[in-house]
């Protein structure tokens, strides 16, 4: 094997032990309910030196924390706001997706962690948000310039890719079909090498743009025409 | 003695509301992911974002929204990572983006004021110019950018706000809003600082 390959494998190893010994503690803390015996705790983990990094850091209490799987957000044209202060960009933008990045973390994702059949967030946290700056053409139907929500039910072959009326709202648990304004199967392409965290983004096309999903071994392209 | 302040520093749950403390992992590793991955890298200052009513989406989830939908803020959290937010982060008179990567984004849902000052719905880039003693929070229309270039000639509305210390040291950059008697504040802190900008609706 290449020594870069090692060493990725070596980065992917220690992260997912890292998330592990993470999940543990949390766990075991939660259990706790006795603020004196977490300082125990605490004392016992820092002897052991197995403190993980991310607990020593304190923010503060009233103010939300930083959440576990990041948002991020993504333009098509690709990285616009950077075309746009290098004058670069000869029009608006055309869509942003914004989305929570959850992590792999060693675990199977779909089959498991995303279950087959059932409808899933495309994200994390805040329901993931897809806009359109002007109207689209996608899978044969026209979408309307706006914000949308996006939602996908994966299957181990195809996923149906959801569009949603519903705006602001949280991961999947309020989604309602009667606020669809399409579904369109699209096949699943099975990459090899495993990707950690959630990555939604745009390829050019000729007629448009691919809406690009991947994480863990898999992606889909969602064709959009600006026409 | 050192040993028992380290412990009472470092529980990992806030012991007045239960609520785990800081989640995230580590920047190390939001760099080796952010070389690892080919779609789109891992941000080391992750976006969030804050909305009035706190929490909107998920009042919405729990059919428990009693107001309509106000203002959503989308921002980057740089952290200090050891810094000092006036010794080599921010410089006093010079604008900054509130935030990282993206120019911060505040979306009103309805028209409000601010000072007196009538703020029409729409969306705007937010940006800050600190000084020692307040805070000048600017409204810009050149949206969709990223915040290194505010572009100070589409400046709709500059408002003065006062600044204070905090207690609390504030590792993320964080913006939130919170409740007052007739609107909210979009609260703005980092390390020993806040500021508070006040919407009325």
């Amino acid at each position: 094997m290449q020594s870069n390959v090692w060493k990725s494998f070596w980065r992917h190893e220690s992260k997912r032990q890292k998330g592990r010994i993470e999940h543990f503690y949390k766990e075991l803390f939660l259990r706790l309910e006795i603020s004196f015996m977490k300082k125990i705790y605490f004392a016992i983990l820092f002897l052991f030196g197995l403190m993980p990094a991310g607990f020593s850091q304190l923010d503060s209490n009233k103010l939300p924390p930083v959440d576990k799987s990041p948002m991020d957000m993504s333009y098509y044209p690709a990285d616009y706001p950077v075309l746009k202060i290098s004058d670069k960009a000869s029009e608006g933008p055309l869509v942003r997706i914004i989305y929570g990045r959850p992590q792999k973390n060693g675990r199977l994702v779909f089959g498991s962690l995303v279950e087959y059949g059932k409808v899933w967030r495309l994200g994390a946290n805040e329901a993931t948000e897809i806009e359109f700056y002007k109207d689209v053409t996608i899978s044969n139907k026209k979408v309307k310039k706006g914000r949308y929500t996006l939602y996908a039910i994966p299957e181990p072959g195809s996923w149906t890719v959801i569009i949603n009326k519903d705006t602001d709202t949280w991961g999947a648990f309020k989604y309602d079909t009667k606020n669809d304004i399409l579904r369109t199967s699209v096949p699943v392409i099975q990459v090899k090498e495993p990707v950690e965290t959630l990555s939604i983004t745009f390829v050019k096309t000729d007629s448009g743009c691919d809406l690009l999903v991947a994480w863990d071994n898999t992606e889909i392209l969602l064709p959009v025409l600006f026409k | 003695m050192p040993g028992l302040v380290f412990l009472c520093c470092c529980s990992d749950t806030d012991s007045k509301t239960g609520k785990p403390r800081l989640q995230i992992k580590d920047t190390a590793i939001a760099q080796a992911e952010s070389r690892a991955n080919p779609y789109s890298p891992v941000d080391v200052s992750p976006m969030d974002m804050s909305y009035y009513p706190i929490d909107y989406p998920k009042l919405k989830m729990t059919n428990s929204a009693s107001e309509p939908l106000i203002a959503r803020v989308i921002y980057s959290r740089p952290h200090l990572q050891g810094r000092g937010l006036f010794h080599g982060l921010l410089n006093y008179g010079q604008p900054w983006r509130l935030g990282a990567n993206e120019a911060t984004e505040l979306e009103l849902f309805k028209t409000v004021a601010v000072q007196g000052k009538k703020v029409s719905e729409g969306r705007y880039v937010l940006y800050c110019i600190p000084y020692e003693d307040k805070w000048t929070i600017v409204f810009n229309k050149n949206i969709d950018t990223w915040g290194l270039k505010p572009d100070s000639t589409k400046d709709a509305y500059r408002f003065d706000v006062p600044v204070k210390k905090t207690d609390n040291r504030i590792e993320f950059f964080t913006m939130a809003f919170e409740k007052e008697k007739n609107g909210a504040s979009l609260v703005m802190a980092w390390d020993n600082i806040e500021a508070r900008l006040p919407l009325q609706f």
